[in-house]
C-alpha cells in the first residue's frame, strides 16, 4: 500500500493540532483520498474507544509509569498520610520550642554556687599579695573595694585548712604578730576575700590566689 | 438510457460522499450538536440538485466540489449559531464513542484488542493518544526516537485494523 503523504496529519488533524491553511488543506484532500479517509475513520474510532475506556485498557501500562515518574512513592508509603500530618506537626511543634521558647529561658542571669553559697555575678580582685615566693611574711592584704558599706571576710588557707579568718569593713587587713608567728616559711598559703551587704547577704567572691615565703624576718 | 446511467452516478457518489461530508460536519459542529444529521441531509441535497443541473463542470474533482458546498454550509451553520450561542459550538478533538462506534459491543471488542497488544505498543498509545503527549514528548519519555514512536503507533494500528475489520 502506497504512503499518502497527509497520512501524518491524521493524528495532527484530529487533536486539532493544525493551523487553518493545514487544516483546510487535509479536509480537502481527504474528500477526495479514499485511503486517507479510511485511515481517519480508523484512527477517529481507536481514539473514541482509548478516550472512552483508556483507564480501564492501560491499566497495566499505567501502573510502572508511574512508579517511574515518581521515586518518592516508596518513601511516602512508608507512613500513611495520616501519619505524615502527625510527624508534621511534631517537628514543627518541637521546631518553636526550640527557636522560640528555649532562648527565652535563659533571659534570667546565669547563677552558680561556691560552697553551698549563692553568687550573683561579681567577683572581687584581689591587691596584694598576689605572687609566690614573697622574701618575707605578707603584713598587708589588699583587694579592690566594692564600694561602701560592704563587710568582708578574708580567709588564709595552709594548704587546705582554714588557718585564720577575719571581718573588716575596709578593703585591707594587717596581720598581727600573733597570726604571722603561726606561719612559717616554704609552705603553701592561699587566700580568699568574700563580700557580704550590710544586711549579710553574701554578694561576692574572690579566687583563691596562693602564696608562700621564703624568710620570716 | 442516458438519464438512468447519471442517476446511478449521483447515488453512487451520494454513497460514496455521505460518511466524509458526516465526517466533517461532526468534527466541525460536534455530534453533541442534535442538528449535525440536518446538516448533512441538506448538503447531500444540495450535492445532488447542483449535480443535476449541471453545476459540476469536472475541472476539478468531485471530492473538491462537495467539500467547497460542505464547508460554506458548514460556516452558515457555525454563523447562525453563533448569534444565538454567542460562540461558535467547539470543535470535537475526536468523536464520542457512543455516536461514532455503533455499539457498545464492538467498542468493547476493539478496546480488548488494544488489552491484548504488546505493552510496548500499549505504551506508546496511552501516551500518544490517551495522554496526547505530542511524538517528541513520548518518544523522550519512553527514551526511543520519534521515528520509533511513529513506527509502533502505526504498527498498533496495522493490528487493530485486522481486527476492525472482521
Amino acid at each position: 500500500m502506497k504512503k499518502c503523504n497527509f497520512e501524518n496529519l491524521i493524528d495532527e488533524y484530529l487533536f486539532d493540532r493544525l493551523d487553518e491553511t493545514q487544516k483546510k488543506s487535509f479536509e480537502e484532500h481527504y474528500f477526495s483520498c479514499n485511503q486517507c479517509f479510511e485511515m481517519l475513520e480508523e484512527k477517529n474510532e481507536m481514539i473514541a474507544v482509548i478516550k472512552a475506556n483508556g483507564d480501564e485498557i492501560f491499566r497495566d501500562v499505567q501502573a510502572p509509569a508511574k512508579i517511574r515518574r515518581s521515586w518518592l512513592e516508596p518513601v511516602l508509603a512508608f507512613l500513611t498520610p495520616r501519619q505524615w500530618a502527625m510527624a508534621a506537626i511534631s517537628a514543627a511543634l518541637i521546631l518553636v520550642v526550640s527557636i522560640g521558647v528555649i532562648p527565652n529561658l535563659k533571659t534570667t542571669p546565669p547563677e552558680f554556687f561556691i560552697n553551698d553559697d549563692l553568687v550573683r555575678g561579681s567577683s572581687i580582685t584581689l591587691i596584694s599579695p598576689v605572687i609566690d615566693n614573697l622574701d618575707q611574711i605578707p603584713s598587708e592584704f589588699k583587694w579592690q573595694s566594692l564600694g561602701e558599706n560592704t563587710e568582708y571576710k578574708l580567709f588564709i588557707f595552709h594548704e587546705e585548712e582554714l588557718l585564720w579568718s577575719t571581718t573588716t569593713k575596709e578593703n585591707f587587713v594587717t596581720l598581727s604578730e600573733n597570726i604571722k608567728s603561726l606561719m612559717a616559711p616554704g609552705k603553701k598559703y592561699s587566700w580568699q576575700i568574700k563580700a557580704f551587704s550590710p544586711e549579710g547577704t553574701f554578694i561576692a567572691v574572690s579566687s583563691r590566689v596562693q602564696f608562700n615565703f621564703v624568710s620570716s624576718q | 438510457m442516458e438519464k438512468r446511467k447519471k442517476d446511478t452516478d449521483i447515488d453512487a457518489i451520494v454513497a460514496k460522499y455521505r460518511p466524509v461530508v458526516s465526517f466533517r460536519v461532526k468534527k466541525s459542529i460536534g455530534v453533541q450538536t442534535p442538528d449535525w444529521e440536518d446538516v448533512v441531509n441538506e448538503i447531500m441535497i444540495n450535492v445532488v440538485e447542483k449535480l443535476k443541473k449541471g453545476e459540476f463542470r469536472g475541472d476539478s474533482s468531485v471530492g473538491t466540489f462537495i467539500y467547497t458546498i460542505t464547508s460554506r454550509r458548514i460556516i452558515d451553520f457555525i454563523r447562525k449559531k453563533s448569534k444565538v450561542l454567542k460562540h461558535a459550538p467547539e470543535p470535537n478533538p475526536y468523536l464520542s464513542p457512543h455516536e461514532h462506534v455503533e455499539n457498545r459491543e464492538r467498542a468493547q471488542w476493539i478496546a480488548d484488542s488494544i488489552k491484548r497488544l504488546k505493552p510496548k505498543y500499549k505504551e506508546v498509545l496511552f501516551l500518544y493518544y490517551y495522554q496526547e503527549l505530542s511524538r517528541e514528548e513520548v518518544a523522550k519519555k519512553l527514551k526511543i526516537s520519534p521515528r520509533r514512536v511513529s513506527e509502533r503507533v502505526n504498527y498498533a494500528q496495522k493490528l487493530l485494523r485486522k481486527v476492525m475489520k472482521e
